[in-house]
């Protein structure tokens, strides 16, 4: 009973922080169409400031991680994503595809194709018991953030006249733009969202891993994605099962899987979400490809 | 692979070139060059190999799969295990059975073997993969090339797992190299202009009409997808035999980006851009390599050693392709297609096929199928407004049907309804007696029913002639014939001239007219016209009546025609439909229909009825 | 108020509109008829910046409209009903609204004597909008223009899938609205209420106009039926 209640929240803590790529993906998905590869190097960048920001108290550094993300995000949209803005969905995509190698490269070049170990606070990687179960520290930050972005998401999207634009620019971009909804800055606010986003997941994962590298932005990417898939496009909610599902059945393949296939754990995850695809095309939930104009 | 008719004999011959120049280049490296000059020249053109292996699909498609580089991982690893000698086996890969081991294959029949295993792959993962929509494509493929890497990675006993092999014997020397790339040339370009080619092309330019004349677009995209894998895996065998290591991040996420850098940067839909794009951008890594290595480049400034400069330069330049030059440095031209044929005085594409003239391929008649077309009782509704109510039509073959209405009455969603496009809520929709409510437009395209569109939905990167072939490749004619039949149609609709151009090219009004052709193309017993008059001014109205008039008497179909033109109606429709708010008005002859008040009404209102009668 | 000359719309290589001029003065209602495919949405969708055209221009107050973004024309008064109405289906009603006024603020008091206008909003302001009728949702849509007090209303078929009954009601809704001195431009395939409802009509087909003037003028023009019944002229 235990042993399941402990899976059940390393699951569920591994399904947040999924659930919270998959968000950063779906939001700018939903005001611009695209699906962006950059978002792992999104969160790669955010990694690298704690290591850039080491000496400095955790708190500070990361600050600066989450300012780092978002000031990424808004420059990959000023730079390459805006004069892209009304291309086909594959120039797009491939757009961002070469806005992520320029990333993930301009780090290799800056600091080291290797990984670098980061520090982070001891307390972090202890654990507390509740009842007889053990759970790690960091499970609950995880899940306490978790928490908190999806309900400052929510009042944002649901209180607020921005985040009203947001959604309305979401659903029709061109019919907001005619009630005088201003296109450049709502594209902007969802990208520095999803820069924020990305940063809480990069800081969340060098927690766990305690390094970072060039290439740590490529499995969170493809998982945003598959979990977006799967969930349905363009559904914040979606993005939140899929990345909960994804992460559910990650963490439970890792307790579970016999020892001989547990190296293979991620082609099994990975595979799963082509066989949903079959049987709903449009993901779970149902989605929308592409956006409806006026 | 004489490009059947559509384009001239120099045309070919110019395309052709290119093959042979690669033959060329790699044998006279091979006699002349120093060793490291073989190593470069050598995996340049098995990188080419790999970025035709991408064109293949990605061009021909218009959909982008970032896991092709899982097929050269794939091949790579097949031929590398086949060949490694039995002593490294037996250290690196000790869970490998033994008749694999012990199987010290050539470099010919390893690579042939890897080939064969990545086609595999390929039509075995493409066959869920193509059934996704056209945005999971690219998402599913990438994780299609994590889950290869993952496994290969992880594999320890079988593939070396992480650390990779070493000590693979390197047999792929700069002529064979050369041989297998002007191989690959051939058939890029043999699959490109097939019939399997053009029609995925023809999906590539617009889906939707691609599926009015019978395409099967999943069909289509799993072939190129499997010709796909077959050369990216040819190409990861070859490089894994000139550089004798392997490991799982060789074809990974940065050759990923480089072979899509070089397929974007020489232009997408051509075999020839895949080629410069290749040769361009392997020549610019190799010279940002040289400035990273330390070269000094001005003499007194030294550059130190940084990796990855190479691939930021890389990335840079994908991403100005992107913004500034989507088309890439071909323009989407093959090489018999670019301006210096012009120049010599020679035509690129050919307006009459070799076979024009010979009797066409008309479709057998079937007695099945050459029943009336038949709607009853077809009701729809979308989100709570009523469309269509309850409406019958029925349509004889050798008939002519008028359709009209005011805007909003619901004709082209009947139209759509009839084609396959909208499935009703309620009411049958038969053809010769048999439902076929539910079919798609594609099946009903193979029954004979043909239509067009409000908008003329070209092929705008196709030339007229094979815009209009593709019809009848749609529905199985072979390449050759399509051709003949195409030239017959396009003369009978005063477009031959145009045929050689491009379709994006011609002014709206041809286009429309391109469209009628393309859907006659299909051989139909039924042509569904949607406006197509819109746009055509009084002459070209006149041409466009005697044309559908021919075609009536010529093919004896059924046609419904939806029309604003009364004149066209008049001329061509012995009985006319008018549809108001959904539902039938009034079915009748012209000169009925066009003097009865409640129709005068639908359209103008009361206050005109009195105007008109004064 | 609003000026056109010489608009050209070309959607890729295909022109649409040849070359149109027309004005509508403060206060006046035009109306814009012709069959389908005439070009009458793609002139709207010039003016409001959702295209831009390939010639010619547009001019509001004297102001030059063409290269300003859509958000931006909202901004200067005008006012785009679009054909099929769009409404957000996946918001509420009351949010819907809320997105035509300019800010919070400004938009209570304006918005409380909207509401007036049309207290069912009042009721039904939690529901989701694809909730409401076809009627019903145009009425939104005209509301949720209105919020945004703009000086030009433009509405592309309003009446367009709507029964006869809500027609009415739509167009006594529109006839209060010009009654307090409201511009308008009507674009309608269906001529026969716009003839009647406007000060004056232009009758396009193919791209051109093909007719001007005011209902009696337009009557006695038998362009104005071959337009819709007969062979392009």
């Amino acid at each position: 009973m235990t042993a399941l209640g402990q899976s059940l929240i390393d699951a569920l803590a591994l399904g947040s922080l999924y659930a919270l790529i998959a968000l950063g993906i779906t939001l700018v998905y939903t005001v611009m169409g695209m699906m962006n590869f950059a978002h792992g190097e999104f969160i790669m960048l955010s990694a690298y400031a704690l290591y850039v920001f080491a000496g400095l108290p955790f708190a500070a550094a990361v600050a600066g991680s989450l300012l780092s993300g978002i000031v990424v995000a808004l420059l990959a949209e000023r730079v390459a994503f805006r004069p892209v803005r009304n291309a086909d969905l594959s120039a797009q995509l491939v757009t961002s595809l070469a806005v992520a190698a320029i990333l993930q490269n301009v780090v290799t070049v800056a600091v080291d194709a290797r990984a670098q170990s980061v520090e982070t606070p001891t307390s972090i990687s202890e654990s507390t018991s509740i009842g007889s179960i053990s759970v790690p520290n960091l499970e609950f930050v995880t899940l306490g953030l978790t928490a908190i972005v999806l309900v400052g998401l929510g009042w944002l999207l649901y209180r607020t006249r921005t985040g009203l634009a947001m959604r309305a620019a979401a659903e029709n971009f061109d019919m907001a733009r005619l009630l005088g909804v201003r296109a450049d800055r709502v594209i902007a606010i969802a990208f520095a969202i999803s820069g924020a986003l990305a940063a809480t997941v990069g800081v969340l994962i060098v927690m766990q891993t305690g390094q970072v590298s060039p290439t740590m932005g490529l499995t969170p990417v493809l998982v945003g994605f598959v979990a977006v898939v799967i969930g349905g496009f363009g559904r914040m909610f979606g993005a939140v099962i899929g990345g909960l599902l994804l992460g559910t059945l990650s963490s439970l393949l890792g307790a579970y899987l016999p020892e001989g296939l547990v190296a293979f754990r991620d082609a099994i995850v990975f595979t799963f979400p082509v066989l949903i695809l079959i049987f709903r095309p449009h993901g779970l939930l149902g989605g929308e490809i592409g956006k409806a104009r006026v | 692979m004489s490009g059947a008719g559509f384009r001239s004999r120099p045309s070919v011959a110019a395309s052709l070139l290119l093959p042979l120049a690669l033959i060329a280049i790699a044998t006279l490296v091979g006699t002349n060059g120093t060793p490291s000059l073989h190593g470069t020249v050598t995996l340049i053109l098995c990188n080419l190999i790999v970025v035709l292996g991408l064109q293949v699909f990605v061009g021909n498609s218009g959909v982008y799969s970032f896991g092709q580089l899982g097929f050269a991982t794939t091949g790579a690893y097949v031929a590398a295990l086949l060949t490694l000698p039995a002593a490294f086996a037996l250290l690196q890969t000790p869970g490998l059975p033994s008749f694999i081991v012990d199987a010290q294959l050539g470099s010919l029949l390893s690579t042939l073997i890897a080939a064969a295993a990545s086609g595999l792959l390929a039509m075995v993962v493409g066959l869920p993969l193509m059934r996704t929509s056209t945005l999971a494509i690219p998402i599913s493929t990438f994780a299609f090339l994590i889950v290869v890497y993952n496994i290969v990675a992880n594999w320890d006993r079988v593939t070396g797992g992480s650390s990779g092999l070493v000590s693979i014997p390197t047999t792929t020397s700069v002529e064979s190299a050369g041989l297998w790339a002007g191989a690959a040339v051939v058939l890029a370009l043999a699959f490109k202009w097939s019939a399997s080619g053009y029609r995925l092309q023809a999906t590539r330019e617009d889906e939707v009409a691609a599926r009015s004349i019978g395409i099967n677009v999943m069909r289509e995209r799993l072939i190129a997808f499997g010709i796909s894998g077959v050369l990216c895996g040819i190409g990861g065998a070859l490089a894994v035999h000139q550089s004798g290591v392997l490991n799982p991040t060789t074809f990974y996420f940065g050759a990923t980006v480089t072979t899509m850098t070089m397929l974007v940067v020489g232009g997408v839909r051509s075999v020839f851009g895949a080629v410069i794009g290749a040769i361009a951008i392997a020549t610019v890594n190799e010279v940002l390599r040289g400035v990273e290595d330390g070269a000094s480049l001005f003499g007194a400034i030294s550059i130190g050693e940084a990796p990855g400069l190479a691939a930021i330069g890389l990335g840079l330049i994908l991403l100005a392709t992107m913004i500034a030059m989507p088309n890439g440095l071909s323009g989407g031209r093959e090489a018999g297609e670019l301006p210096w044929l012009r120049w010599l005085g020679m035509r690129a594409s050919a307006s009459l096929p070799e076979s024009y003239g010979a009797e066409p391929n008309r479709r057998p008649v079937d007695p099945a199928v050459n029943g009336a077309l038949r709607a009853e009782r077809i009701s729809l509704a979308f989100s709570g407004l009523r469309v269509l109510r309850e409406i019958d039509l029925e349509l004889e073959p050798g008939e002519a049907l008028g359709l009209i209405g005011p805007n909003g009455a619901g004709k082209t969603t009947l139209v759509n309804v009839l084609s396959g496009f909208q499935e009703p809520d309620s009411g049958t929709v038969t053809l010769g007696g048999v439902d076929v409510t539910a079919r798609s437009p594609t099946r009903l395209a193979h029954d004979g029913l043909g239509r067009t569109f409000q908008a003329a939905l070209p092929f705008p990167h196709l030339t007229a002639l094979e815009s209009v072939a593709v019809g009848a490749m749609g529905v199985g004619v072979s390449r050759r014939r399509a051709a003949a039949a195409a030239a017959e149609v396009l003369d009978r609709l005063n477009l031959l001239e145009q045929a050689a151009l491009p379709a994006g090219a011609l002014p709206p009004g041809g286009q429309r007219l391109l469209g009628i052709a393309r859907a006659l193309a299909i051989q139909p017993r039924y042509l569904l016209l949607d406006e197509p008059a819109a746009g055509l001014n009084e002459a070209e109205c006149e041409k466009l009546v005697a044309i559908l008039r021919s075609v009536l008497e010529d093919f004896g179909c059924g046609m419904l025609l939806i029309e604003h033109d009364m004149s066209i109606v008049m001329e061509l429709c012995p009985r006319v439909q008018v549809l108001d708010d959904g539902a039938t008005l009034r079915v009748g002859t012209p000169e009925e229909v066009q003097a009865d008040p409640a129709v005068v009404e639908s359209y103008l209102g009361s206050s005109f009825l009195v105007a008109a009668d004064a | 108020m609003l000026e056109l000359r010489e608009i050209r719309v070309s959607y890729g290589r295909t022109e649409v509109v040849h070359g149109v001029d027309m004005s509508v003065g403060r206060g006046e209602t035009i109306g814009m008829i012709g069959p389908n495919g005439a070009g009458k949405s793609s002139i709207l969708r010039a003016i409001c910046g959702l295209v831009r055209p390939s010639a010619g221009e547009a001019a509001f107050e004297n102001r030059v409209l063409t290269g300003m973004a859509p958000e931006q024309i909202a901004r200067l008064g005008l006012a785009l009903v679009p054909e099929g109405r769009h409404i957000f289906k996946t918001l509420t009603v009351a949010e819907n609204l809320r997105l035509g006024t300019r800010s919070d603020s400004e938009g209570a008091a304006w918005m409380e004597q909207t509401l007036e206008r049309f207290p069912i909003f009042r009721e039904r302001g939690h529901q989701r909008a694809d909730r409401l009728s076809g009627g019903e949702q145009q009425q939104l849509a005209i509301a949720r223009a209105l919020l945004g007090r703009p000086k030009l209303l433009i509405l592309d078929e309003p009446s367009l899938g709507l029964a006869p009954k809500t027609i009415d009601v739509v167009y006594e809704l529109l006839q209060s609205l010009r009654d307090e001195g409201m511009t308008m431009l009507l674009v309608e395939q269906n001529a026969a209420r716009t003839i009647d409802f406007s000060d004056r009509c232009v009758v396009l087909s193919t791209g051109k106009v093909r007719a001007q003037g005011s209902r009696s003028e337009l009557q006695r023009n038998p362009d104005v039926l071959r337009a819709y019944l007969g062979r392009q002229p």
